[in-house]
């Protein structure tokens, strides 16, 4: 058995490090708003095979455009991906007939845009998604715990796993920040999706560890030491825990590396969440049980 | 008896996993009954129904200017410009066009999606091939449209007044023409109007350079008004005597403006549009010798309103409008009470018989503004297909490793699971279409979702191998552990996959298209998973775990070095 528990302080300074750093990256950086957030439009073209088209050709045949705030970024098979604020299909068109000035055989292989209605819509209903599922994961929790009250009220169960969501949520915006800045990595709705997903799946893993806790605290005949009891119970959900994050992992991974553009940076995100989700249910949710009890016993 | 009851049920249940599997394989995979020929032709035209960004295609979303409508008539014009696309859209034979009207705030959207769709700015226009058609009356001396061309005459007048002063000043008067001048045949050379015998310009034109006697470069001191306008008048030079006398002159031109010039103010509404408009076709006055004609049928509605405008128009023109331009203005004979009018506009044959098309497919009732667009490429679509399988098909085998290598049998087990898994979940796209009025739309986000159940649906393994070793471990026979393993997992596979169904519901409600997609096959996919992992497994487990596994446990599962586990058994 390994002493998990033990080492829990390296893990909160660990934690307490990467959330601190998380939040600073978000308040001086914030996150990269891709056109669902903020409008504009995301133009994907691609050039005739043969044609050298490079980057800063593109982004001088359109600067007198009147595109604003233009990013141009090189995708596969002589494709460019183009963004820019402006939403408006006239603009659009003309900015496609600069470019056939470098190839009359360019082609707008996909042209995305959103006017400021829908996008703040979207912003919107993200908000509201959210608070709906941290208010519902909470609930979800509360019930799930009704019954325990082994050794420290319910409440702090949910309390434990509450902590821990946040903790991957935040960690996850911070990374994400960090790949604004440095990698132009842009967040629309995908994302969060994705951390909406994250919250759901990082919780299922905190009730596994949770469910093993509570089975055990209610077994065991002889008083145990509520550390130990917990210590063990992570032990014995251990494999199950790397096992299954391993198996989401891979198959993360596998989309990432072959399953195109479209769906890489969502995968990032699940892939970042996922694996800090089965971290923090470990070293966040159940460590937090036993300093919470040792506090309560200090009190006593 | 017990026994063999026990028996029997299990060795039913292993047939049913088996049916079902191979259900599943061949609704999945058609191809490998190739061999039963009927069966093969009826599962192969069960088809995925693939999103836009899957099989190329574009998503449209309108915004409905309803600032022209009567609040009670919304509902009826947005209904019926949808009917108007829809129409459209059909014509265009892709697969499942979809057209309907959303509400989102105070706005009003009309969403179009055409997947599989060719060429994509074609068919836009074909949407936004709006022709408005507006029936429209003359306007009064005091209509809107009139002070709006008198306020603009007065400011051409002001700036007139202007321009003179400073031509009389001895400002350069070639420079101030190519400036102001808005008579564009003289504008450019300066206003010049070279030689002139007297007589070919406006009277009030010709008697200041004819009759004032301006010296030669004079400026005429005052603006000289004309049907044109105003005008600036500089002699130059002049030649000749008498009858051939010649003069050469200059002159900047500040246009008057009447209503007539612009037909949009010159007449004014009606209320009398498209949308009250029954059918429209081409005839031929005097038995096609003469010009087509566009004769149109109203509605109910159109009929009263057409006797009342002709009532009140009787010897006044009545202008019709297409697309904001005007097509005739016909003069009212008489009130006509049986709803039928005639276009006449110097059309040819084919362009009557287009106007006509265009009005038979509808006049769209009510402007439309493109405020969202997303498009793909069939290319890019089959681009994105082929790679998320190619990581779907990586990422299954992946696990379907590990869970071989980690878990042995059990894990092997799951793997024959996991492919079955697959199997009925596309089945259940394959079929929905068919089976249920919902049919599930495959999107790229939906695919990442499918996935990324793969990974989950083993979760629910790993929890019983997992409590399956602990059982062995406590001593438990084989039988019995698989049992309890079963049994006590159980409470945390619901708990966890609860809340991924949590999150995935509010995911749905979130509601774009991107997160739909993916949100409702996360849920299909986790219920399936468990299903897979509690019935199927169990069931496979059940019968196939005998006494082999009671003399080489090792083959079962990987237990671990454990005090309980006793190898010389």
């Amino acid at each position: 058995m390994f002493d998990i528990i033990g080492k829990r302080k390296y893990a909160y300074s660990f934690s307490a490090a990467a959330v601190v750093l998380s939040i600073v990256f978000l308040s001086v950086w914030g996150l990269k708003l891709g056109i669902d957030f903020k409008g504009g439009t995301l133009m994907e073209v691609r050039f005739s095979e043969g044609k050298e088209i490079q980057r800063q050709q593109i982004q001088d045949t359109l600067s007198g455009a009147g595109l604003s705030g233009l990013q141009v970024q090189a995708t596969e098979n002589n494709s460019y991906i183009l963004r820019y604020g402006e939403s408006n299909e006239q603009l659009n068109d003309s900015a496609l007939e600069k470019l056939k000035g470098l190839d009359e055989q360019v082609e707008p292989i996909r042209v995305d845009f959103i006017g400021a209605s829908i996008s703040s819509q979207i912003k919107e209903s993200a908000f509201w998604a959210l608070l709906l599922a941290v208010v519902g994961i909470a609930s979800y929790i509360a019930w799930a715990f009704r019954g325990v009250a082994h050794a420290i009220p319910s409440w702090q169960y949910g309390l434990g796993a509450i902590i821990a969501l946040a903790h991957d949520i935040i960690i996850t915006l911070g990374i994400f920040s960090i790949l604004g800045r440095f990698f132009e990595v842009e967040v629309g709705i995908p994302f969060v999706a994705a951390l909406l997903t994250i919250l759901g799946y990082s919780v299922n893993d905190t009730i596994v560890v949770y469910d093993r806790t509570r089975e055990n605290l209610v077994r065991s005949a002889r008083k145990e030491d509520f550390e130990i009891t917990v210590n063990k119970s992570i032990n014995e959900t251990l494999a199950r825990s790397i096992n299954s994050s391993l198996t989401v992992i891979v198959v993360l991974v596998a989309i990432i590396f072959f399953g195109g553009e479209s769906l890489k940076y969502f995968a990032t995100a699940l892939l970042i969440g996922i694996s800090f989700g089965t971290y923090s249910s470990v070293y966040v949710a159940s460590a937090l049980l036993v300093t919470s009890y040792r506090r309560m016993m200090e009190k006593v | 008896m017990g026994i063999m009851n026990k028996i029997k049920k299990t060795r039913i249940r292993f047939a049913g996993v088996v049916i079902l599997a191979m259900l599943a394989g061949m609704i999945s995979y058609p191809k490998a009954v190739k061999f039963i020929p009927p069966v093969y032709e009826a599962l192969n035209g069960l088809r995925i129904n693939l999103g836009l960004d899957l099989q190329g295609g574009i998503h449209l979303e309108y915004k409905a200017d309803i600032s022209g409508l009567d609040a009670g008539t919304v509902d009826e014009a947005l209904q019926a410009a949808q009917d108007v696309i829809e129409r459209r859209v059909n014509a265009f034979g892709v697969g499942e066009p979809l057209v309907q009207t959303a509400k989102s705030g105070d706005e009003n959207r009309i969403v179009v999606e055409l997947p599989g769709i060719k060429d994509i700015e074609e068919a836009k226009k074909r949407i936004k091939d709006t022709p408005i058609l507006e029936f429209r009356e003359e306007a009064g001396p005091d209509s809107e449209g009139q002070k709006m061309i008198d306020n603009l005459n007065a400011q051409s007048l002001a700036k007139a007044q202007e321009v003179l002063e400073r031509a009389k000043k001895g400002e350069n008067f070639e420079e101030l023409a190519k400036e102001f001048s808005q008579d564009p045949g003289s504008r450019e050379n300066g206003g010049d109007l070279d030689f002139v015998q007297k007589g070919t310009f406006v009277v009030e034109f010709d008697e200041v350079i004819f009759e004032k006697n301006l010296k030669d470069g004079e400026v005429y001191a005052e603006l000289v008004e004309s049907d044109f306008g105003w005008h600036i008048i500089q002699k130059v030079e002049e030649r000749g005597e008498g009858e051939e006398r010649e003069v050469r002159s200059r002159h900047i031109l500040f246009q008057k403006r009447t209503i007539d010039m612009i037909p949009q103010l010159a007449y004014q509404e009606t209320g009398l549009t498209g949308k009250n408009l029954e059918n429209a076709q081409v005839v031929f006055a005097n038995q096609g010798i003469s010009e087509p004609q566009v004769s149109i049928k109203f509605d109910e509605e159109g009929t009263r309103l057409f006797a009342e405008i002709t009532k009140r128009n009787i010897g006044k023109p009545l202008a019709i409008f297409l697309d904001g331009e005007l097509q005739s203005a016909p003069t009212v004979q008489t009130e006509i009470t049986n709803g039928e009018a005639v276009i006449t506009g110097n059309f040819t044959p084919e362009e009557a018989t287009e106007q006509v098309r265009r009005l038979n497919e509808g006049a769209l009732p009510v402007p439309l503004e493109l405020i969202s667009q997303q498009s793909i490429e069939a290319s890019l679509g089959a681009e994105s297909l082929n790679k998320s399988l190619k990581a779907g098909v990586v990422g299954m085998l992946a696990i379907m490793v590990f869970m071989a290598v980690y878990y042995r049998f059990l894990g092997i087990i799951a793997s024959i699971s996991l492919l079955i898994y697959v199997a009925m979940m596309v089945s259940i796209f394959k079929l929905s279409g068919t089976l249920t009025p919902w049919p599930i739309t495959l999107s790229l986000s939906g695919i990442a979702g499918f996935i990324l159940t793969m990974g989950m649906a083993v979760d629910a393994n790993v929890l019983v191998f997992e409590r399956f070793k602990e059982e062995i471990r406590d001593g438990k026979s084989i039988p019995r552990a698989l049992e309890e393993a079963f049994r006590r997992a159980w409470p945390s596979i619901r708990d966890g996959n609860l809340s991924t169904i949590l999150t995935s519901v509010i995911l749905i409600w979130f509601g774009t298209s991107f997160v739909k997609g993916f949100a409702l096959i996360l849920v299909i996919g986790v219920l399936m998973s468990m299903f897979t992992a509690i019935v199927l497994v169990r069931s496979i487990l059940r019968f196939s775990v005998g006494e082999w596994a009671e003399k080489r446990p090792w083959l079962l599962v990987w237990i671990g070095k454990n005090k309980n586990l006793s190898e010389e058994n």
